[in-house]
């Protein structure tokens, strides 16, 4: 299991595929590890992509620091990584792990090649603010267990919940074990000690793909829209019928998304433009673009205002 | 060596040799806590964290009164020489950098207790088919649970305003501390069988 040295912590890593091949690196959200990135590893490497994953501070088998830690650290994680990585690099992050990569393209301008934002947000909504708050105050009362019962049924459909039913205590079984309660508490008041990004997104060059699942409660259409608004060479790709965790729910769609989003970046044929388009419901299928004259932020099909 | 405790007996009990070893490096670690936090209160002025200190000591305590019942002990020489060594490990160590010594004696003891809440995670010592209604298992299920609620107060603490000109040296007494109890925990659990050093 290798290491990445920051500072006098260290940060689990792991890097498959060709050496010369493009480069994929994918960022855990808040309470997860990089085992789960599996089949998007196996799905990218199959087509050439050198993929690194890795613990942020405080997950999994990196280091977890006893009280403090800060977004700069895990940005800072971040781009030890990359450091190791030939271009062209692609990265991408669900969640926390999203507005970790999005701080890493500001600062970083002209490392990457492009950019996945999943589930993720460039300031902190009141309803986002709460949520966490209240988040919180579930891990300190109730533990990481009872964190987890509140995550699963917010951010995964009943589609993926209902088989899993009578298998519940297992799924949750591995989180709890690798997540130790005071470093995901540490995770989440890094989460909630927030500056916003939203000034700075316009810096952004690198093309851009947002990933928003359908029905995110977590994370809904809006704070995605202002992804997609302020940064250039962006595009906003609904998963129908998704929610926040779509990365665990639909693996297949979403490893195709990130393939052929950096198949296109690479062939010039990448085409932002701020636009909006529907996902396919299976891998391989066509996106379409979102119906002009509706309004993508609206559940029912309103008619847009202009302006 | 495995992750977890066992192998487990037909009816899903950990074995009597591991049970003891836990359960006396949980009475050691803990033990010493209620003891420190009893004299912590003597010197401690503040009134609310004077309540914060007795809510732990009686944790403590709760956790001191309930494992010899839930554990079943067996003979284990090696405690001869294991306890000493651990009894001398969690005695008070004041840090530098503080306003007095008072104050750095306050950090030393909510910096164990966070250190023994976080890095001791008990329950997850159990396999998953480890007897749900087993004593041995509903203490260490208690005992983690519990500890995350304890913690709370242990970070406001540490994190508090009155303390962030000190930010340094409490961190550097945590993190030492944090070390300290991570090591001792893995070690005993390696005497076990027990390889935790992937998983904390």
């Amino acid at each position: 299991m290798p290491f990445l040295a920051l500072g006098s912590y260290r940060i689990r890593y792991e890097l498959e595929g060709p050496e010369r091949g493009p480069a994929y690196v994918l960022v855990n959200g808040l309470t997860q590890y990089a085992e789960l990135w599996t089949a998007y590893r196996d799905a990218l490497v199959a087509k050439g992509f050198r993929v690194a994953t890795f613990d942020l501070l405080g997950q999994g088998a990196s280091d977890k620091p006893a009280l403090f830690i800060s977004q700069d650290d895990q940005v800072a994680a971040l781009a030890l990584l990359i450091d190791q990585l030939e271009p062209p690099i692609f990265l991408g992050g669900i969640s926390f792990g999203g507005l970790i990569a999005l701080r890493y393209a500001i600062e970083h301008p002209g490392r990457l090649a492009g950019l996945v934002a999943m589930s993720a947000f460039a300031e902190l909504s009141p309803q986002l603010l709460l949520l966490g708050n209240a988040l919180r105050t579930g891990l300190i009362l109730g533990g990481t267990s009872y964190l987890q019962d509140l995550l699963l049924p917010m951010n995964l459909s009943d589609a993926w919940l209902g088989p899993q039913l009578g298998n519940l205590e297992a799924v949750k079984r591995q989180g709890w074990l690798t997540n130790d309660l005071y470093a995901l508490q540490n995770l989440m008041e890094s989460f909630l000690d927030f500056k916003p990004l939203t000034p700075q997104l316009s810096s952004i060059g690198v093309p851009t793909m947002i990933l928003n699942g359908e029905f995110d409660f977590l994370t809904p259409r809006a704070l995605h829209e202002t992804l997609r608004i302020r940064i250039p060479d962006s595009a906003l790709v609904i998963i129908p019928r998704a929610y926040h965790a779509f990365t665990l729910e639909k693996p297949a769609l979403t490893a195709d998304l990130l393939f052929r989003f950096a198949e296109d970046v690479r062939a010039r044929t990448w085409k932002g433009n701020r636009s909006v388009w529907i996902a396919p419901d299976n891998a391989g299928g066509p996106l379409v673009p979102f119906p002009s004259g509706h309004d993508h932020l609206r559940a029912i099909p309103a008619h847009e205002v202009p302006g | 060596m495995s992750m977890f405790l066992g192998p487990l007996d037909a009816a899903g009990r950990v074995p009597p040799g591991q049970q003891t070893r836990v359960a006396a490096f949980l009475l050691s670690c803990h033990g010493a806590m209620a003891r420190q936090l009893a004299l912590a209160q003597s010197w401690q002025m503040n009134p609310a964290w004077h309540a914060e200190l007795n809510a732990q000591l009686f944790h403590e305590a709760e956790i001191v009164a309930l494992l010899p019942r839930a554990t079943s002990w067996t003979i284990d020489p090696e405690l001869l020489f294991l306890l000493p060594g651990w009894e001398t490990s969690w005695l008070p160590r004041p840090g530098d950098g503080f306003a007095d010594r008072t104050q750095a004696m306050t950090i030393d003891v909510v910096a164990f207790g966070h250190a023994l809440h976080s890095v001791v995670r008990p329950a997850a010592l159990l396999p998953q088919d480890a007897a749900a209604q087993d004593p041995f298992a509903l203490a260490l299920r208690r005992i983690e649970f519990e500890s995350g609620r304890v913690m709370q107060p242990q970070i406001m603490f540490l994190k508090s305003a009155d303390l962030l000109p000190f930010r340094s040296a409490v961190n550097a007494a945590v993190e030492g501390r944090h070390f300290q109890v991570r090591k001792l925990w893995r070690e005993m659990l390696a005497g076990i069988g027990v390889d935790r050093c992937t998983s904390q």
